[in-house]
């Protein structure tokens, strides 16, 4: 039994046990090496024939003709695409165009737009201007109006000087009401400037103008036109021959081509009178 | 070695002769270096397969180019012109992508 079993192992193994061994696995491996041997081994075959070489030469130079034209129409491509439109197609012009001109109307938009803006600009400077000019000119008429402002022109001096008699303030007034019914714009009172607020009184001692204290001679400088202020004060009848008469005062008006009238009046400050808007 | 002696060559003849290629045949020359340069990818592969046949790649490269240009040619004709470019465009990408996928695992094994 025990021998029979032995030799039944002894033939099973041999049958059994190669599949197994390692030898075996190999094999497939063994097939892929050894199957890129021949075509390794062909190509030293094939260049021993001399006219296998002619022909080798001659599909090489035709390789080298296919490569170099691909390199050629690479470079030329490469260089022929940095250049503008014409490798472009109709629709793409066509779309290219609409956005040139959709810009350009963009562009037109805002070019009308901002020119609209200059002149609006350049509009509101000039009334900006125009404003500055008028308020310089009222600056300059109100300051000399309101005498704030020294002022020069032509026009006349009167000059009243006393004999015995005192000139009382009513009579000097209407001197002064009549040179600007004749259209005085500037009148000096001594060393008073006068302007709407001013009063005269009578004192003992002479007159008294806005507070200072006048005496004899008074001068009166007016600046505005000679001839008809010289009429107003000289005319038959007037506020000239009045003084003469009435108070044996001498009167003489001197025309001028430049009354300098140099003194000033702070501006008053209105505490009730508010502009209207 | 010829293959990349007449790239470099075609290369510096484009770059020095600067030719104006005629106004019909600017928009196939893209296509048509595409198409070659996928038969080029091919050629590479099965050189390194161990296959390359000088014929097989001349006859390719031709036939490529004229097959890509006809195409192209053909949408024009029907109006399609772009979308086929683009269609012989990506299909010659696809291809160029596996031959160099497959070039690459020849040379690293993996």
């Amino acid at each position: 039994m025990r021998h029979t079993l032995r030799k039944k192992r002894d033939e099973g193994m041999p049958k059994s046990i190669p599949p197994r061994r390692p030898g075996r696995v190999r094999a497939p491996a063994d097939d892929t090496q050894t199957g890129a041997f021949p075509v390794v081994r062909r190509r030293p075959l094939r260049t021993l024939n001399s006219n296998a070489t002619r022909v080798r030469l001659v599909t090489s130079v035709l390789v080298a003709l296919m490569c170099a034209l691909l390199g050629f129409g690479y470079a030329v491509q490469v260089h022929n695409n940095q250049s503008s439109y014409q490798s472009l197609s109709e629709e793409e012009l066509v779309r290219v165009l609409d956005e040139t001109s959709n810009q350009v109307d963009k562009l037109e938009e805002r070019k009308s737009q901002l020119n609209q803006q200059l002149t609006s600009i350049k509009s509101a400077a000039d009334k900006q201007k125009e404003a500055a000019r008028i308020a310089q000119q009222n600056e300059q008429s109100s300051g000399i109006l309101a005498g704030r402002l020294p002022a020069q022109g032509r026009g006349v001096v009167v000059t009243v000087t006393e004999d015995s008699d005192r000139v009382d303030a009513s009579t000097m007034f209407n001197l002064i009401e009549e040179l600007r019914n004749a259209g005085a714009e500037v009148i000096s009172f001594n060393d008073v400037r006068v302007v709407t607020s001013t009063y005269l009184l009578d004192t003992r001692t002479g007159l008294q103008c806005d507070h200072a204290k006048l005496r004899s001679p008074y001068v009166v400088k007016a600046i505005g036109d000679p001839d008809s202020l010289q009429n107003a004060v000289q005319i038959a009848g007037g506020v000239g021959s009045r003084i003469k008469v009435q108070f044996h005062a001498t009167v003489s008006v001197e025309q001028s081509n430049s009354v300098r009238i140099d003194q000033v009046r702070r501006v008053q400050d209105y505490q009730y009178a508010k502009p209207v808007e | 070695m010829s293959a990349i002696l007449g790239l470099i060559l075609g290369v510096v003849a484009g770059i020095f002769l600067k030719p104006d290629i005629p106004i019909v045949l600017q928009p196939y020359l893209p296509i048509m270096v595409v198409a070659a340069l996928d038969a080029l990818m091919g050629a590479v592969r099965s050189y390194f397969e161990r296959s390359f046949s000088d014929r097989v790649f001349v006859v390719s490269f031709i036939s490529n180019v004229i097959t890509a240009t006809l195409l192209v040619f053909l949408g024009n004709q029907l109006g399609v012109g772009s979308q086929l470019s683009t269609a012989v465009i990506v299909v010659l990408g696809i291809r160029i992508f596996s031959n160099v996928s497959a070039i690459r695992r020849f040379i690293f094994k993996g």
